[in-house]
């Protein structure tokens, strides 16, 4: 017989309480095109006015409701009732951040973190509305276009057992990113974003677990960028020696 | 103002997700390696300080029971330690030609082609005498 409910065990945390955290339990009908989000929204609509969640566009492209489903960093929209039967489902937060409340995490130090990289086009020379626009080849695109796909979902960091444990760590999605301006024919912002990317705590605090590319929803592949700034940075580093007073 | 649940984590986070525990398992193949490297050094000595150190080496310390079950083990932590760094090698060193990537399967495969090689090469040099 098939299912027609399914239960949900949603974490709950209260900020006007007294910091105690627990699992609420809901029974929503269960829809074969029913994503966890779906569910979520019934639960809000129909049983629990005051859950908390983020969400917004519904297709897989905001980044707004990564959540841990079962364990696992997941958007909600794109995360289908029918793969978690017979369930329970537990949602829980993502892991590694503050929570603000129930499902909603603390955003800040992401955001800090990802304006410190220098995430935009830097030219040492701008040019005039005359000159025109950057030219770059499709070869160059390529270099860096799988990086520029990130939608800042953060579910990397929820996968990253680093930036759970190492509050400085910038993570993976800002090391992704920088080394999408980086590897940019147009951008000559290098000098600028390196001396953090490349410190103890950019590419170096990364053990290389992995997690956070088989997680990203956009395939963006952030510890890809990690190790290939590993190299570049140990190889600026090794010519420093090699070439102390020819060009690096 | 805000109340925010400070950070949750645990220690035994590498039991949560099998993908974690593998990573687990790789970083102590590391130590498992590095103490076959001092053993292999300590081998060296016994082979510079003569025949007799050397035959005594082995058949005291070596062909102990602990020692070769320390070995089976380090051999297992090698092996997983190598298939998990040649899996990251188009990770490190994405290949590009023009817009296109090199398949990774090709990348890593040629890891596993000089791999067999230099097995053969050295098997050959130390075993056909």
């Amino acid at each position: 017989m098939a299912q027609d409910s399914v239960k949900l065990e949603v974490f709950r945390y209260h900020p006007e309480g007294n910091g105690e955290t627990l699992f609420d339990t809901f029974e929503v009908p269960y829809r074969e095109d029913w994503v966890v989000l779906d569910a979520l929204n019934h639960v809000k609509d129909e049983i629990d006015g005051s859950l908390t969640y983020r969400w917004s566009c519904r297709m897989g492209v905001c980044g707004s409701c990564g959540m841990m489903v079962n364990g696992v960093p997941l958007l909600t929209c794109s995360a289908f009732l029918r793969d978690f039967l017979p369930g329970p489902i537990r949602i829980e937060p993502l892991n590694g951040f503050p929570v603000e409340r129930d499902l909603v995490v603390v955003l800040d130090d992401f955001m800090e973190k990802l304006t410190s990289v220098t995430p935009w086009m830097v030219h040492e020379e701008e040019r005039t509305i005359e000159q025109g626009p950057y030219p770059q080849t499709p070869a160059q695109l390529a270099q860096y276009k799988q990086y520029s796909m990130c939608i800042n979902c953060m579910l990397c960091y929820a996968a990253c057992p680093v930036y759970s444990h190492e509050e400085e760590f910038l993570g993976p999605a800002v090391l992704a990113l920088a080394q999408r301006y980086n590897l940019d024919s147009r951008d000559q912002g290098n000098d600028q974003r390196n001396p953090l990317v490349w410190a103890d705590d950019g590419i170096w605090d990364c053990t290389f677990v992995g997690e956070c590319s088989t997680v990203c929803p956009k395939h963006v592949d952030p510890s890809a960028a990690i190790q290939q700034a590993k190299v570049q940075s140990t190889t600026a580093w090794m010519k420093s020696f090699l070439l102390p007073f020819g060009k690096r | 103002m805000t109340n925010p649940l400070p950070r949750r984590h645990s220690n035994l986070w590498w039991m949560k997700r099998r993908p974690y525990f593998i990573f687990f398992l790789r970083e102590w193949s590391s130590l498992f390696i590095a103490i076959y490297a001092v053993l292999l050094v300590v081998l060296t000595s016994k082979v510079l300080d003569g025949e007799a150190s050397y035959q005594n080496y082995v058949s005291d310390v070596l062909e102990s029971p602990v020692l070769i079950a320390f070995h089976a083990v380090a051999l297992a932590f090698a092996v997983l330690h190598t298939v998990t760094w040649f899996g990251a090698v188009p990770k490190g060193l994405p290949l590009r030609r023009g817009e296109d990537l090199v398949p990774p399967a090709l990348m890593i495969g040629s890891n596993y082609v000089v791999w067999a090689v230099v097995t053969a090469v050295v098997a050959a040099v130390f075993l056909l005498d």
